[in-house]
């Protein structure tokens, strides 16, 4: 099988099926990580295929010396900052968005579920208005169940930063939730 | 408190610090108990956030995935040549009423006058379009950014 990046160097040269299979590889993905930055099924699904559009337009701007997943998610993630400032929300959150059911609760245990699908609302509600940096992070980790290695060469920052980026991630989705449950 | 060890909260919580880290938390969770309240808060917010997954889409969306972006990507480079094919012919068709018309001397001035003036007002028209266009994009705060 080849590696992304030799499939990146095919659709250099045009080469439409090597983009077939990279999207066979990555679209679930791209996908969720674009549910993640946005919060809306629709918009997530249009902003993954918009995602492999741009690799095969942009292929000749990738590095083949650098691994392809991190600049494919700064396509995702800038794709997906431009969609939340057409959505007119000046500070990149989610808080127009109507698209609710994006965070399910895991229907693996139906008498746990029915407990805590309020928790999960209320989850979803301060993930709505936490900042695109914190939201970005905490998909990452959270959702992706990324390492901090792994994040670290995806956002290429020092592990660290990942570290302390993903501590004020939380105080402030730990402080919204508190906020919403005394509400 | 020293915020460093606050800031290993997070890595505590999900298992990756190195031994003298874990031991340098450790040591701070046994003196202070607003580091415990905190502590106990990231354990229930990763327990809360292992609870919860991203909707899915339905399997058909899957599998039509690749044909729909592939109608996307022709449909773009079917815009591209449409467009290029339209800007000759448009280059073509004004150079030779153009020619025609300054070299017909029974072609009355009012028309001589105002076809070019219309045309220099659409090429106007689209500079202008093109570079508040340009503007935008240059002014676009993320659109470069890189990580």
């Amino acid at each position: 099988m080849c590696s992304d990046t030799v499939l990146v160097s095919q659709i250099q040269s045009g080469n439409k099926k090597a983009l077939g299979q990279l999207v066979e590889r990555h679209k679930q993905v791209a996908y969720r990580l674009a549910l993640g930055l946005v919060g809306n099924k629709d918009d997530a699904f249009d902003i993954s295929q918009e995602a492999f559009l741009r690799v095969y337009k942009s292929a000749n701007t990738f590095d083949n010396s650098k691994p392809f997943l991190p600049w494919f998610y700064t396509i995702i993630s800038n794709l997906s900052r431009t969609w939340l400032r057409k959505r007119k929300s000046r500070d990149y959150r989610m808080v127009d968005v109507d698209d609710v059911s994006f965070l399910l609760v895991d229907e693996s245990n139906p008498e746990m579920a029915m407990e805590k699908r309020e928790t999960i609302a209320s989850l979803r509600s301060a993930l709505l208005q936490l900042s695109f940096e914190d939201r970005e992070i905490i998909t990452l980790q959270h959702f992706r169940g990324m390492s901090y290695e792994e994040i670290a060469r995806m956002l290429n920052i020092p592990r660290g930063t990942v570290m302390s980026r993903l501590y004020y991630a939380r105080r402030r989705l730990a402080d919204l939730m508190r906020n919403d449950s005394n509400e | 408190m020293n915020n460093d060890v606050r800031k290993l909260l997070a890595g505590y919580v999900d298992g990756e610090l190195t031994d003298e880290e874990k031991k340098s938390v450790e040591r701070a969770l046994l003196e202070n108990e607003e580091l415990r309240v905190e502590l106990a808060e990231f354990k229930n917010l990763k327990e809360v956030t292992g609870m919860a997954q991203y909707a899915d889409l339905p399997d058909e969306v899957w599998e039509s995935y690749w044909e729909s972006l592939y109608k996307k990507l022709e449909l773009g480079f079917g815009w591209i040549f449409f467009s290029l094919g339209a800007i000759i012919i448009l280059c073509f068709g004004a150079y030779t009423v153009f020619s025609e018309l300054f070299a017909d001397p029974s072609a009355p001035l009012w028309l001589k006058i105002g076809l070019p003036t219309m045309a220099a007002g659409v090429i106007i028209l689209l500079v202008s379009f093109t570079r508040q266009r340009l503007f935008a994009y240059k002014r676009d705060r993320y659109g470069k950014v890189k990580r």
